[in-house]
């Protein structure tokens, strides 16, 4: 049992959003005339529409039923988006047209627990994208993407137990033409069983040499070599949502799908991202577009989600939503798994920006920053901000206040003497800083302790020219 | 044999006002005198902690001392909205390792911002200034929680007209200007009794009133 077949036996409805669940009765037609009736919802089966059912009869039996036509470049768009996310279980992931993908699992079961909880796993990640499946284990991609189209969910484990499955299977499960069916039902064969039990040389004349090779390749009697998916370049999801959504937080649960796509594809891209656009489409107004950044690349899309809710929850919406696009930004490598022989120890010499890029969603680039300190006498070029982490180049004073005015404040005077809120005390000790006169920025201070008469010490400087003002320039704590 | 010994020999006797005892062991001040009148012989840890101060830029020189080897350590040290920059040389002199310093403005969304900080586990203490913020009781309630829950020193300065709320910080003190320091009274502290008023000099005192002398520099 190596290959892994997933059916979306519901995917020519599922890309009309909301359909499914939909309480009008809706259906897809099987062809462009809208002959038969492909698929239809719930609320159509409760009105008595099946499948293959005439689009005149299931009209008569409900007159507001909708018959959708195809759209086969939809339905390969979301099967390709599943195929990139599906690279996170197997780099072999091919595509089965038009509602299956086949993965080649041989080596991918060890690394996940066992082919049981594989499948748990594919079912859950792809119901958690909003598609429903079938999911089927079998020895020959042929056989897998054979018996989950039939409907069978579950793990083929031997090609005795491959045989038995196929066996039981109607021969129209093979998809003859007209004409096949009528030559197998004028020779009696209804079950594959009786297909499988007559001699091949016979059979090939009467069917054919291609049917033969097919039971060749379903029963793995020959190779059935698959092509390999190539994911794209870069993602770009989009979404339609079945409703219009006036409030930006109820969006993050229709966002979620987007998220898990893309960290999948990642996962299969052994990368991450550090930024994302993501753009809200309106009815009759521009798209609102905001992006989304983290400090490192990452593919974890809880991560990404908190961002989100952020985000979400500080946007004002100038129109209900209509559809979501996602597209990543430059995708950067990021090796899976733990880099470091001891995580723990590596987690312990750095502090978590994750917590940053929380602050920064919310509150904007610019809101979050560090200090440091650069090598220069003057105040105002001493220090700059800086991204939190960097550190600076210049040592610390201790002579120095714990704060800095961002302008100096000018003092009053009072005979002769600076004022701030009554005579300041200046000591005894005075710094001179004169330098600068090579770049523009050219000060010639005197600074003073000054100590008001309530006790709080300032840091004041004297002009050495020109008016030969007073300023305030620090605080000390 | 004195009462006191006969009361030591046995630690598990809870004793009303002194819970001392039981309280865990606090991150140290930097400041002998204020340590020995805290139950936890320093800033309670992983707890909410009020500064009522009217000059809560004033107060900065309390706390650095206890920041400083928090500093040292792989979390970030958060300031919430500081009335002022402060300024880098003067952090980095007293010992700050100014590369986990994360000062962030919010505009608004102090509580909020300061919250995050305090629950994400990634920072070993986070110092607010709410500036005109009006603390109510459940946000004060859940910064506590907060930094219980992510294991961080919660330093929240407020005006002295606090005192007259209740608050469910396990520390709270007064803190007033005095010459050569401050002038400190415990309002509240949890599990123990609230003191009197404590002068803690400064630790840089005498700069700016030493001996005199001039440096120039010119170039």
């Amino acid at each position: 049992m190596h290959w892994l077949a997933i059916h979306l036996p519901a995917l020519p409805l599922e890309v009309y959003p909301g359909s499914l669940t939909s309480p009008l009765p809706l259906a897809v037609g099987q062809d462009p005339g809208g002959g038969r009736i492909l698929l239809c919802n719930a609320a159509a089966q409760g009105r008595g529409i099946r499948p293959a059912l005439a689009a005149g009869a299931a009209l008569a039996l409900a007159a507001d039923l909708r018959i959708l036509p195809r759209r086969p470049e939809a339905e390969r768009a979301a099967l390709e988006r599943l195929a990139a996310w599906c690279a996170g279980f197997t780099p072999q992931v091919s595509l089965a047209p038009p509602q299956a993908l086949v993965l080649d699992v041989a080596a991918s079961l060890h690394l996940f627990g066992g082919a049981r909880a594989l499948l748990a796993r594919v079912q859950a990640g792809v119901a958690g994208l909003g598609y429903a499946c079938t999911c089927c284990l079998a020895p020959t991609p042929g056989a897998a993407s054979l018996l989950a189209e039939q409907g069978l969910d579950g793990i083929i484990a031997s090609r005795e137990a491959l045989r038995s499955a196929l066996a039981a299977l109607p021969v129209t499960a093979l998809g003859f033409d007209r004409r096949g069916h009528d030559e197998l039902s004028a020779m009696g064969l209804r079950q594959m069983a009786d297909l499988l039990r007559l001699p091949r040389s016979g059979l090939a004349q009467r069917l054919g040499p291609g049917l033969i090779a097919r039971l060749r390749r379903l029963l793995g009697e020959e190779p059935d070599p698959r092509p390999s998916f190539v994911p794209p370049a870069s993602y770009r999801g989009k979404l339609d949502l079945p409703a219009e959504v006036p409030e930006a937080p109820a969006l993050v649960f229709a966002c979620r799908r987007l998220v898990e796509e893309l960290c999948g594809y990642l996962l299969g891209r052994q990368a991450g991202v550090q930024r994302l656009e993501w753009r809200l489409g309106h009815a009759e107004r521009p798209d609102t577009v905001f992006p989304l950044g983290m400090s490192t690349p990452s593919r974890d899309p809880g991560g990404w989600l908190d961002l989100l809710r952020e985000r979400l929850g500080q946007l004002a919406l100038p129109a209900p939503v209509r559809s979501l696009a996602l597209a990543a930004g430059e995708i950067r490598p990021l090796p899976p798994g733990p880099r470091d022989l001891f995580p723990e120890r590596a987690a312990a010499r750095t502090p978590d920006p994750s917590l940053l890029d929380r602050l920064r969603s919310r509150l904007g680039e610019e809101a979050v920053r560090g200090v440091q300190v650069l090598p220069d006498h003057r105040p105002e070029r001493a220090w700059r901000w800086c991204l939190p982490g960097e550190v600076g180049t210049g040592s610390g004073r201790l002579d120095r206040p714990l704060w800095l005015l961002p302008e100096p404040e000018p003092l009053e005077v009072h005979g002769q003497r600076p004022w701030y809120g009554g005579t300041l005390d200046l000591g005894t000790e005075r710094e001179r800083i004169e330098t600068g006169w090579w770049d523009g920025c050219e000060v010639a201070r005197d600074y003073f302790v000054a100590t008001t008469p309530g006790g709080q010490r300032l840091w004041i400087y004297r002009e050495r020219h020109g008016r030969r003002g007073w300023f305030l320039h620090g605080l000390f704590g | 044999m004195g009462l006191e010994q006969i009361l030591a020999g046995h630690p598990n006797l809870w004793r009303g006002r002194s819970a001392s005892a039981a309280a865990p062991r606090g991150v140290a001040t930097g400041y002998p005198a204020l340590d020995t009148r805290l139950c936890w012989g320093g800033w309670p840890p992983a707890s909410l902690t009020e500064v009522l101060t009217e000059r809560p830029e004033g107060a900065l020189g309390l706390i650095l001392p206890a920041l400083s080897p928090l500093s040292q350590g792989p979390r970030w040290l958060l300031l919430v909205d500081p009335p002022l920059p402060p300024f880098a040389p003067a952090l980095a002199a007293r010992g700050l390792d100014l590369s986990r310093v994360v000062v962030v403005r919010t505009g608004g969304a102090t509580a909020w911002a300061a919250e995050q900080g305090l629950r994400s586990r990634a920072c070993s203490a986070v110092v607010i200034w709410g500036g005109e913020t009006h603390w109510r009781g459940v946000t004060l309630r859940r910064l506590q929680l907060a930094a219980q829950r992510g294991d961080a020193l919660a330093l929240l300065f407020r005006g002295e007209a606090a005192a007259c709320d209740p608050s469910p910080a396990a520390l709270r003190l007064q803190v007033r200007q005095a010459a050569e320091g401050w002038e400190i009274r415990i309002l509240k502290q949890r599990g123990a009794a609230s003191a009197g008023a404590i002068r803690v000099p400064r630790l840089d005192a005498g700069l700016g009133s030493g001996p005199g002398f001039e440096t120039a520099r010119h170039v």
